[in-house]
Formats: C-alpha cells, structure tokens, sequence
C-alpha cells in the first residue's frame, strides 16, 4: 500500500513461525504488572498510556513471543547423568569441541584412598584466570582430596563443594544449560562421574579494559573513573559509591544468541515500583538475537524512536548513575558497554553536566547559562540570521547591515546556499575528523574547518560573516554535554535553516511550536519529557532550570513519585545552628535518612 | 479468517497515527507551494536609502533627492575621504512614491526606505504646509517613526549635497551621530517624526524642526559675523549659540550645518530661531541634558566664566488663567560645574559663589523671557507645549478645543523663577594666589 510506503513504522515485532492460540504464563504476568499501578498509589501512567499498554499486550498475544524462548528451554532442558562419558558426548556435542578451537576440556581423575573417579573441567581458554583452575580446582582435586567414599552420593556432592573445592564462587546445578550459561559467561564446568549435577565455578578473567578515566565526560571537579566493558565492575563501581543496603542490581538476559546479562539497579525503598516493573517487563519483552550495546538497547526499549531528544540518559560515569539512583531512578547496565542507561529523564537532564553538583552553586549556574545559550545558538543562529539577513532588514543596525553587504557583494550565491554548503562542509569536517588517527583528531578538524572557512572568503564564496555564524554554532552544539542531544540539535537547525529561508521569522516560529508541541508531549518512560516545566509539577525546581546550593535540595523531583519525596531535612547544615547537639563527637550515621 | 483479525487491529492503530503524519506532512509540504519565498530579498539586492530631500521642484510638484548608502568594500580601509560613503539621486516627481519608482529607472537596486535616518524638506515647502507628505511618511510601514525632520534654510538637495563626512565611513552612523548633538550641545532641539506629526495636529502645541543648511565661508578669509543675532542679544561678540545653520565662522568637516529650530504653526513654518533661542527652547520643554555655557564674569569686565550647565530637575509648569487670559508660570532647576574662570577670582567659596549663582540665574532669566516673547510677539506659536498644562482647567474635551489654546497663546504672560547652583568647581578647589603675589601686583 502506498500507505504503509509513505509511513514510518515503530519496529515490528517479529513474527515467529508458530502462531499457537493458549497464552503463556509470562503473558498473564504482563498484566499483572500493567495493573500493579493501582497498588502504589501514585500512578504517575495516565490512562492513554495503560490503552496503548493493552493494545500492545493483545498484540502480544496474538503473537507469542515468549512461546520460542519457552519452546528453547524445554529442548535443551535435559538432565546431568551419573555417566561421565555421556555427559562428555553431550557437553562435546553443544560446545561444537571440534570445531571450537579455545574450548578447553580436561579430563583428569581424582584420587581417592584407594580408587580414582574421573572427571573433566570444560572452560573457554581465553575467559578464565587458568591460575585460580590450577590452584583452587584442579590442585585439591587432584592431589588433596581425601574422598571418603563410605558416604552416599549425595553426601559426596556436598563434601566436595563444602569441603574439597576452596573456591569463592561455586555453583551446583543440575542441567547442561545452566552450566553452559555459565561456561560461557568465564565460569569453568566439573563433571565428576557417578554424579547427577555438575558444578560451575566462576573464575572469570574477561579480557578487557582497566578502570579508566571516561573518555566523553570530563569534569575538573569530580571523580576520574569510568564505567568499563565488564558488567561485573560496573555494578561493582556502583556499589561501592551507594553502599546503601536497599541497593539492589536484579539480573536480566537480553538477546537470544548474545545472551548478554544486563543489570537492573535501583534502590528499593526509593524507587517506584511501577516504573521498575516497567523496565523489566520493557526488557524482558525484547526478540532479538544480538544486543551489543546499550546504543541499541535504547532504540529498542524507548517510547518515541522518532523523537529528536534521547528519552534516557547514557553515561559513563559511575557517580553520575548514583547520584541518579539515590533520586529514584532506575539504571540498566550491561555487559558489553561502557555507557550506562538511566531512566526517566526530563528535558533538563539532557543539558546538566556531571560536573554541576560538584561546584558551587554560582559556578554551575553561570555554566548552565552557558549552555542553555549554546543551545539556543546551535539551533538557531543560521536560521536567524538567514531570517534577518533576507526578510526582516530593519532589524539590524545599519552598520552591521553595510557590513553585511559589503561582504556580500562578491559572493555569486544566494544567502540560502552559502549557509548551506558552509554548514554541509562543518558537518563532513566534523565527521571527518573523528576518523583521524590520533588526539589531534578533533582539534584539526574544528582548525581545518577554520582555515577551509578563511580560504573559502578569499575565494568569495562565501562571506566572512557567515563563517563567523558557522564557526559559532559549531563550538555552540560541542558545549551540549549530551551525546545524542547535541545530534538532535544538528539535525534540526538544518530544518530551521530550510523554514527561515522560506518565510522568515514565521518559518522559524512555526518550526520552534511545531518542535515544541512534539516534545512537550513525548514521554520517558510514562514521565512527560519536559517535567518541571510542563506540566507544571511542584518541588521540582530546585534542579530544573538553575541549581540551588547543595543543601537546598530537600525533595526528589515530583515527577519521578519515588516512595520517599525527601532528600534532606529543612536545614541540613545542622553545624550552624546554635545548638549543644551538633558537637564533634559521635557519629552522624543515625541522623540521615536512608 | 483468524488471521485477518489481526490485521484489522494493528491497521487500526497504523491509521490513526498514520493520519496524522500524513496530515503534517501535507502542511509542511504546501506551505512552501503556497508562499515560498515571498518576501525575500538579499541583503545585496537592495539599495538602502539613508537620507531623504523634498524641494518645491521646477517642472512637478516636487523634487525628491535621495541618498543611499555605498558599501564599503571590506574592511581594507576603502579610500577615505575623496570617495563619499553615498550616492546621490535627484528625481522630479508628484508625490515620494512616485518618486521612488522614477528612482528605480535608473538605479540599479531595489530603493528600501526601512533605515532611513532623515527627512529635510526645503523652506520654501515647509512655509507651504507639510500635511501631504508626512500622511505618506507616516503611513508607510518602511518609515522609522523616530527619525529627526530637518528643514534646509535653501534647498534640501544642496544641503544633503554638502553632508561630506569626514569622520565616520559611514554615512548613516553620521547622521545617526550628528542629529543626536541636542544631548550635549543644546543647539537643536530633539526632534522626532511621530512626535512632529502629533505637534502638528495637537491642540496643545506646535511642532518645531531641526534648522540645516550648507556652511557659507569655503575659507578663512571670507568669515564674518554679519548674519549673527548678537546684537540682539545686547552682546558685544556672538556667542556660540548666536547664529542660523550655514552662518558659522568654521572650516572642515561635512560641510552641513544644524543649528537652530524652525518654528511650525501646525504643519507651516512661520520662522526661525538661532542657537541662544534653541537651548532657551529645550530648558523650558525639560529636553535640556547638558552642554557648556558662556557667562559673562559679573566682577571682571569682558571676562567669561564658562560653565557645564545641567539640568537637574525637569522644569516645573503651571498655567493659572488671570482675567482670562493665561499666565503660565515656569521653574527652571539647573546646576553648574564650573569649567573655566578667566579673571582667576575664586568663585568657588563664600559670598562669589552666591554673586555667581545670581549673576547666572539673571542672565538666564532674561535669556528665557526675551525666548518666550518672541514666540508670542514673532510668531504666536507654542512651540514649548504650554497648553498641556492649561488643559487642567478644563472639565470636558469639547470645551478644551472650544477655547481654542493656539489664539489665545498670544495674550499669555510668564512668570520665570530661575534656580541655578554651582556644584562643582573642577579640578581647582580654590582659585587664588598668596599674599606676596598679591601685593606685588598691587604695587604694579
């Protein structure tokens, strides 16, 4: 149809090749969690969005995701038996051993008093520490087990695990997948013969990056560390900042070949429930093979694909997520990317940096200023001063506007096309100098842009005023700290540009309301995007727009109806009161509110 | 069957969002169709006019002359002073539009009136009655309702021909700068369009311009001070104020002259008055800023005391009609700061500096008086706007403009109270000289 040609489509669910009629369990699931709303009390989803939740379940299904992922599960879920040998076929038949050129397997045999049993260690050269196998596996196995085999099976199983194996991190199970999992997440697979459940030990080495400095947010202020690839550091980097004991990092497997484990953090007694149910039932109801990182991720689980603005914040800074949780936010972690989600953010998120709520406060309010103008400026220079320069000349002084023509005069083009091919050949600079090998990468390519701008006016091709508008509005889209904010805006000045060269003024009005209505009703998860403001919430304003000092922060944003509203109490510099109770001595753990 | 089903529901959500993407982009894609463009003009398309001129023409109603602005190239510093940052065009016309399309015959850009910075009209047409032209000027969107009207003592095209500024490249920063001299010399008055037009219609007031004209002496040798009114102002030599645009013993510089107003009796001129009078003008209406006065020295002949006068507080009015006829009372608050004392007496202290303050405060005194008697004797026209205080006394619109305020203006009287102090003596605190000295030329 010409239709669905002309129409953008949100991605379709995947239609498996099995259309069946029962509903799953998981599907009943999913509506319990719609309708736990109810249950909390402060249910920030208006009922649009609950419609839209049904009609969506009833897609669902009619669909049957999860019949696949049941379907998997039930083939493969096969018991460990007693015989060495056939779990060996087995494990060799799934790990494809002969064509896996870093799949180890090693048979060996523990001694006993007077007889061996053997068995085989399955592990991935390559994920595993081989040192803590040697030591703590296959060493007492090998040569320090005393195996009194007058007990029962069970009672083997249980002294080797409590007693034999001196390993941190060891787990019984009773199904080849469970130990596959775990083989291939850097853990290591026993097999002892006679025995009908394996153990997984987890002595992971994954190859990857140390604790670094984050490459993208720099602050002078501030903590230098950055989140890594290993989802087991970064949960760790977490919780070493929140020692809160109501932080919790719920486990999720997204992708059904990747099986990439992912993180859901949020603190319990803060976070609201509904919004946590809400991501988990968003992540556990995605069908797609790979997920390699959390760029993807987000595409895959946020209400407006189409929206300019991103709808869930990405950073690379561990004190920046924590920060985010203690307010009531839910963060998703996962393995493979160094970038973290949080969830909901509003419209002022996208222009904080993580370094405003380490200065004081007249510092980061001057910052913030700065940004909100650069916004402003990237988005709408070219267009304003396409606006004025053709429509509105009673606008200018005269000076600027004799300026203005005299530069003018040489240049063969339209003032359309100039702005045009300046702001195209800023883009493919800019573009370009990504690719350059080296940290000189991005600085030439702003210099380049430069210098090609200065050779350009000498070639009076373009007038000099304009490279001064372009030069601007570049340095003004760099000064958004957000990532993909910084694109949106890229993209839509280019709109801007071509709705002032058409009318003026009225083009750039239409363009700002147009753009507005969109944004103003977008949500992030069930939050409206640009809470503070519109809506008009109450309490949240200490952060919106400029920040109040830091111990004027007593409430948690009203939009995100986390379980407890208050941060701090009415005066938080308790030292300042005169009063016998705030001495030195004594700890002040009791006073603060978890 | 079954399979269908489903279809019809997601198609059912696909159409409704579907509708109105389609609908958007139907908007946003006719309104460029419908539109595109219309209006736009590049910046180098349009010839900007800076100046304006309207003369009683030789073979039409009038003759148009307009000044637009050249660009100049670059920031290489074009050549200064022989090029003129303007070209000049003059066209015979019936009226300003008809002129401009004339214009357009032979001029190669698109004349766009949006920054024009004056307006002079010959004297000759503003004895005539301005009414015709300023309906265009005011209802023309391109018009700037706060640009200065001047009125050339001969032709406002030899005036705007003499406008050759030398200190600034471009020419509508001059007149941008020159018109604005009202702030620190008090030698024009503050003048502008919106507030001429309602001057010319108000039953309060009248309505005064800018007096311009090209500098008579091309050199040195040919300065006199015949054309001065210093007799009239009982003084030996003019003072800087004493003289009509075009008289004023000076060389270099754009060769155009504004000194002076001329004096309008609803939209004709009925004359003008020199620069002394302009500044007596702009104390009574309260336009007065600052600028740097002469006083004769009261106790050394033929010395001066020059003083930074200010205005300190807006003048005070009141009208009170007495046998009815009005008499309209004026309190002028001005404060100096003394600049120079050539006699070197020390008129900062003691009982000088009270002989000082009297001396001034007669002198301008009877500087405002002789000011408000020509106005009713010479020209019975209340330029000052005193009849915004007379409209108190009346109970109802209709019988304000039965009474008529612009005939009965001849008949007022005035009553002035000058307040003036000396504030600040410079950087001298006391002028005087020690005793030997003193002695010594006593001797002599």
């Amino acid at each position: 149809m010409i239709k669905s040609l002309l129409l953008f489509h949100e991605p379709q669910v995947k239609k498996p090749f099995i259309l069946t009629e029962d509903s799953g369990n998981v599907n009943s699931g999913n509506t319990n969690t719609g309708e736990d709303s109810a249950k909390t009390g402060e249910n920030k989803e208006p009922s649009r969005r609950k419609k839209n939740e049904n009609l969506l379940l009833k897609k669902v299904e009619k669909i049957k995701l999860t019949d696949r992922r049941e379907r998997n599960q039930k083939d493969q879920k096969s018991d460990i038996s007693r015989q060495l040998s056939e779990n060996l076929k087995t494990i060799e038949e799934r790990f494809s051993a002969s064509l896996n050129g870093d799949l180890i397997i090693r048979q060996f045999d523990i001694t006993v008093k007077d007889s061996t049993i053997a068995a085989f260690l399955v592990f991935f050269d390559g994920l595993v520490n081989t040192k803590v196998i040697d030591d703590d596996i296959l060493q007492p196995l090998m040569l320090l087990s005393n195996l009194d085999i007058k007990g029962d099976r069970d009672d083997i199983l249980k002294y080797i695990r409590s007693h034999i194996l001196p390993h941190n991190q060891l787990k019984e199970v009773r199904t080849h997948q469970e130990l596959i999992d775990e083989v291939y997440f850097g853990g290591c697979g026993l097999y002892i013969d006679g025995l009908d459940a394996a153990f997984a030990a987890d002595v992971k080495d994954l190859p990857g990056r140390s604790v670094e400095r984050p490459n993208n947010e720099l602050v002078i202020r501030g903590p230098q560390e950055g989140f890594t690839e290993n989802l087991r550091a970064n949960t760790g980097l977490i919780r070493k900042r929140l020692m809160d004991q109501n932080l919790i990092a719920e486990n999720i497997i997204i992708g059904n070949r990747s099986k990439t484990p992912c993180s859901i953090m949020y603190i319990k007694d803060i976070a609201n429930e509904t919004l946590v149910n809400e991501v988990k039932r968003r992540l556990k109801n995605i069908d797609v093979d790979y997920i390699m990182d959390t760029g993807e991720l987000e595409q895959f689980i946020e209400d407006n694909p189409a929206l300019p603005a991103p709808q869930m914040l990405a950073t690379e800074r561990p004190d920046r997520v924590c920060t985010m949780l203690a307010e009531g936010r839910v963060a998703i972690i996962m393995h493979g990317s160094p970038f973290a989600l949080v969830v909901p953010i509003t419209s002022n998120d996208i222009m904080y940096s993580a370094e405003d709520q380490f200065l004081r406060f007249p510092y980061s309010n001057l910052l913030r200023f700065i940004r909100i103008l650069a916004i402003l400026m990237s988005l709408l220079l070219p267009g304003i001063y396409l606006a004025i320069t053709n429509y509105h000349h009673e606008m200018i002084p005269t000076d600027l506007l004799l300026a203005i023509m005299s530069a003018r005069e040489k240049v063969p083009f339209p003032s359309v096309v100039e702005v045009f091919l300046m702001e195209i050949s800023f883009e493919l600079i800019r573009e370009a100098g990504i690719r350059i090998p080296g940290p000189i990468g991005p600085t030439l390519g702003i210099i380049g842009a430069l210098i090609l701008g200065q050779a350009a006016v000498e070639a009076n091709i373009v007038s000099p005023i304009l490279i001064i508008v372009v030069a601007v509005t570049g340095l003004g889209s760099f000064a958004i700290p957000n990532f993909s904010a910084g694109f949106a805006f890229r993209i839509l000045r280019f709109a801007f540009i071509m709705l002032a060269a058409l009318s003026g003024f009225l083009g750039i009005t239409v363009g700002l309301i147009l753009i507005g209505l969109w944004m103003v009703s977008a949500k992030s998860f069930g939050v409206p995007y640009f809470a503070p403001i519109a809506p008009r919430t109450s309490g949240g304003f200490t952060d919106a727009i400029f920040k109040s000092p830091a111990w004027k922060q007593e409430k948690r944003p009203d939009y995100i109806n986390a379980k407890q509203q208050k941060m701090q109490p009415r005066i938080s510099r308790k030292w300042a009161l005169a009063n016998e109770n705030n001495q030195a001595g004594g700890d002040n753990t009791g006073d603060q509110n978890g | 069957m079954k399979t269908t089903k489903p279809a019809v529901i997601t198609r059912v959500i696909k159409m409704d969002r579907g509708k109105r993407l389609i609908a958007i982009i139907m908007l946003v894609a006719i309104c460029p169709l419908l539109a595109s463009c219309y209006d736009a003009r590049e910046v180098d398309d349009l010839g900007f006019v800076i100046a304006m001129g309207l003369d009683r023409g030789k073979t039409n109603t009038l003759r148009m002359t307009l000044q637009i602005a050249k660009p100049m190239a670059g920031a290489d510093g074009g050549s200064v002073g022989d090029d003129l940052p303007y070209e000049q065009f003059s066209v015979e016309a019936p009226a300003v539009f008809s002129g401009l399309n004339m214009i357009n015959t032979f001029a190669s850009k698109q004349i766009s009136l949006t920054h024009l910075k004056v307006v002079v009209f010959s004297s000759e047409l503003a004895r005539e009655g301005l009414k015709p032209y300023l309906n265009a000027m005011l209802r023309g969107k391109e018009f700037r309702p706060n640009m200065p009207i001047v009125v050339a003592r001969h032709t406002a095209e030899e005036y705007l021909q003499s406008v050759v500024p030398k200190l600034v490249t471009n020419a509508a920063k001059y007149y941008e700068l020159v018109f604005q001299s009202y702030k620190y010399t008090g030698l024009i008055p503050k003048v502008e369009f919106h507030d001429f037009y309602l001057a010319s219609k108000s039953p309060c007031r009248n309505p005064v311009a800018i007096l311009g004209d090209a500098g008579k002496f091309l050199s040195a040798e040919e300065f006199d001070i015949k054309n001065s009114t210093y007799m009239d102002h009982h003084r030996s030599m003019p003072f800087e104020g004493d003289f009509f645009a075009g008289d004023i013993p000076a060389l270099g510089g754009a060769r155009a002259e504004n000194v002076g107003l001329a004096v309008f009796e609803g939209d004709k001129m009925v004359g003008e008055l020199d620069g002394t009078n302009t500044t007596m003008y702009l104390l009574c209406t309260g336009d007065y800023i600052h600028s740097y006065w002469t006083f004769p020295d009261p106790l050394a002949e033929g010395r001066y005391v020059l003083m930074n006068v200010k205005q300190s507080r807006k003048p005070k009015h009141r009208v009170e009609f007495v046998d009815g006829k009005p008499r309209i009372d004026i309190m002028l608050n001005l404060e100096g700061d003394l600049v120079a004392v050539q006699s070197d007496i020390d008129y900062e202290t003691g009982d000088n500096s009270l002989v000082l303050e009297s001396a001034a405060e007669d002198y301008i005194k009877d500087h405002v008086q002789k000011f408000l008697d020509k106005t009713i004797n010479e020209f019975q026209s209340d330029i000052c706007g005193f009849g915004a205080y007379a409209r108190a006394h009346f109970m109802t619109w209709a019988e304000w403009e039965a009474y008529n305020w612009h005939t009965k203006y001849k008949d007022a009287t005035f009553n002035l109270t000058v307040n003036f102090k000396v504030r600040r003596p410079g950087l001298i605190l006391r002028s005087g000289t020690s005793e030997a000295m003193e002695s010594r030329r006593d001797d002599q």
